[in-house]
């Protein structure tokens, strides 16, 4: 995993979070209370000075981890959050990867509605997942919210997709550039808090975080952020290996986005 | 570390993908899970070991052996660190095309040296649309040399007809390269290939090596420009917001603000949340002057006030590159504004032998010299005096339709 620098990192990122939050009327974010999304609020102060300009959404399917849950009431203080959390029904008879494509995004299609955002900040990278990496900073996504991956806009010179159908939105990417150990640095560069769940427990850490049902952690004793930065210069392993919904098969991710799946 | 980003180009079928999947592999750069599966992928699909399945795919890119849309790798070799984008190379998916090179900083071109497959008019025009773009160093890479039996002559052939068409649309052969390679069986690649002796040349990573370590002469005229974003509001003030293009803004700069005219001095400025003295290229700012400015300046510039160029245009010369035939009314995307205007095409130019014809005839996939005019004023440049506005985007409707940069100004 090849170390970048960050200032070039941090500006195209801040460019980014500026120029959704100026071309667009209403603009939204997730918070997933990940070390990503926290991140680009991290980022998003340091834009404006402070002060994140936009509401985050939690979609809370009410069986995260309890100390995401702390982390979410402390830090949405601290940093003085417009936090809105959205409800979604968990249905037994969905799992793995059809409850990821079917619960989140239909709880995210009732709460852009409701609140009428028409561009929605979210912090994925292009190192995370194939699919992920065909992604533009900006992205359209219909009333559907479907992802049209075989035509998408084209993205130069600092012009981005004005292209809004009704009740549709954009996605922003400000983080696409960023690897994993990139984060890290930048957490232990920045001071960003941090859920406590990716420092190691018994011998066991979480790499990257869904909810409890299909997030497992990994064997580590990384219990701070020097070691989870040693620890990822030597893995071998790919980031998302605890999360189950990836492995179930081939491309779901690629179905899972175009369903409208962040 | 710094990371070069790097475009491959070239026709359908030339390689470019297979050659990412190779440096990845013999670079060491790809994991032993991505491998397999790359290998399960290939034979699953009843093919012989593709190294283009180590990037990241499409189900339909895979399967349809072509790839739909660009996608990036990073590869670390020795001291070095790149950042390698491909493109597809069918003509239907240039605008997928342009999105993936404009982030390069130089250009991989591939061109196959199999029988049947050589020189292909998307070859050449994906050299002039590079050119367009604003990348000057070039790798050639004469690909599949395996199956020609590693003939020097082949690839002479191909390399004296690549130069010739170079030199008719301007790119000096001092910026380009020429190495034989096969990116299937990794001739070429990190070490020199003992199947070709007579070239006695650099293998295609050391090239990108010393291409990555040559540091540009800086093309900067030093002027302050500083593309606004707009205003925010911050305790009591309102500050405005942007990208520092060029220059370095300090505090009790003079400065004009384009296109509205406006004369102010810098009271104070912050970067990435904090107060500074000054701001230089590539850093976002926000910057508090000694008047308020009530009118949107999104996409306004702001220059430092004794720069006489800091003027505003509505009529400009340009080269455009055309990919939908243009009719009537346009959109002309500028530094993330979206103005209307009209494109008057003089002289068209063929993108695959650098051809001038008149104004008649089929537009699209080549390029022309044209006169466009706004409805409003924007804070232009020549693309020679300032990439960051000397260029744009064309639009009708929803529909991509070209690129442009400014040759000159008309008038204002």
């Amino acid at each position: 995993m090849i170390k970048q620098d960050l200032k070039v990192l941090e500006e195209k990122s801040i460019f980014v979070i500026r120029e959704a939050n100026a071309k667009f009327k209403n603009v939204a974010a997730l918070w997933s209370m990940g070390k990503d999304s926290t991140t680009m609020l991290s980022l998003a102060r340091k834009a404006f000075l402070g002060k994140v300009p936009f509401p985050v959404i939690h979609i809370d399917n009410s069986i995260d981890f309890p100390e995401t849950y702390e982390f979410r009431r402390d830090l949405a203080k601290k940093w003085n959050l417009d936090l809105i959390v959205a409800d979604s029904e968990i249905k037994p008879d969905l799992v793995g990867a059809a409850c990821c494509g079917k619960n989140k995004p239909e709880t995210l299609k009732k709460v852009m509605a409701k609140y009428g955002f028409d561009a929605l900040i979210v912090s994925i990278r292009r190192d995370e997942h194939g699919i992920r990496s065909k992604e533009r900073y900006m992205s359209p996504r219909d009333k559907n919210f479907r992802w049209d991956y075989k035509n998408q806009p084209a993205e130069l010179w600092d012009n981005y997709s004005s292209k809004l159908d009704a009740k549709g939105h954009i996605r922003v990417h400000p983080l696409l550039d960023w690897n994993e150990i990139d984060i890290w640095n930048y957490i232990k560069q920045e001071h960003v808090p941090t859920n406590p769940l990716y420092f190691s427990r018994n011998g066991y850490r979480y790499r990257s975080l869904g909810c409890t049902h299909c997030t497992v952690p990994l064997k580590s004793d990384a219990k701070n952020v020097d070691q989870i930065i040693k620890e990822l210069g030597d893995t071998k392993e790919e980031e998302r290996s605890g999360r189950s919904m990836d492995k179930e098969r081939e491309y779901v991710m690629q179905k899972l986005r175009a369903l409208g799946y962040m | 570390m710094i990371i070069n980003t790097v475009t491959l180009l070239g026709h359908k079928d030339h390689g470019k993908s297979t050659l990412i999947g190779s440096m990845l592999m013999h670079t060491g750069s790809a994991t032993k899970v991505r491998i397999n599966e790359a290998k399960m992928y290939s034979k699953r699909l009843g093919k012989a070991f593709e190294p283009a399945f180590i990037l990241d795919s499409f189900s339909e890119e895979r399967e349809g052996g072509l790839t739909i849309d660009t996608t990036r790798a990073q590869i670390k070799y020795k001291d070095s660190a790149f950042e390698l984008i491909d493109v597809p190379g069918h003509e239907e998916l240039i605008k997928n095309m342009i999105s993936g090179a404009s982030y390069a900083k130089f250009a991989i071109l591939l061109v196959s040296a199999k029988k049947d497959e050589g020189i292909r008019p998307q070859t050449k025009r994906h050299l002039f649309l590079a050119k367009m773009l604003g990348i000057s160093n070039f790798i050639i890479a004469v690909n599949k040399m395996d199956t020609v039996k590693y003939s020097e002559h082949r690839f002479e052939v191909i390399r004296e007809e690549l130069l010739k068409f170079l030199e008719k649309i301007g790119i000096e052969g001092r910026h380009v390269q020429f190495v034989p390679i096969s990116a299937y069986t990794a001739d070429n690649l990190t070490k020199n290939s003992k199947n070709i002796r007579w070239y006695t040349g650099k293998p295609l990573l050391e090239i990108m090596r010393a291409m990555a370590n040559h540091k540009d002469s800086g093309s900067s005229d030093g002027n302050i420009r500083i593309i606004l974003q707009g205003s925010m509001p911050h305790e009591t003030d309102s500050l405005l917001i942007g990208n520092v293009a060029s220059g370095e803004i300090k505090i009790g700069s003079n400065v004009k603000i384009v296109p509205q005219g406006i004369n102010a001095m810098v009271n104070s400025l912050f970067v990435k949340g904090s107060r500074k003295r000054s701001a230089k290229e590539g850093e976002n700012v926000a910057i508090k002057l000694d008047k308020l400015i009530k009118t949107d300046t999104k996409g306004s510039v702001m220059y430092n006030q004794d720069y006489a160029k800091g003027n505003s245009a509505n009529k400009f010369n340009a080269l455009i590159f055309i990919t939908k035939a243009i009719k009537g009314k346009v959109i002309i995307k500028f530094n993330g504004m979206d103005i209307k205007g009209t494109v008057k095409i003089k002289k068209l130019i063929d993108t695959t032998n650098g051809l001038e014809r008149g104004a008649k005839g089929a537009q699209q996939l080549n390029a022309a010299n044209a006169e466009i005019k706004l409805e409003s004023k924007i804070p232009a440049e020549p693309f020679s005096v300032s990439k960051e506005l000397g260029r744009f985007i064309i639009y009708q409707g929803d529909d991509f339709s070209g690129i442009g940069t400014i040759t000159s100004i008309i008038g204002k």
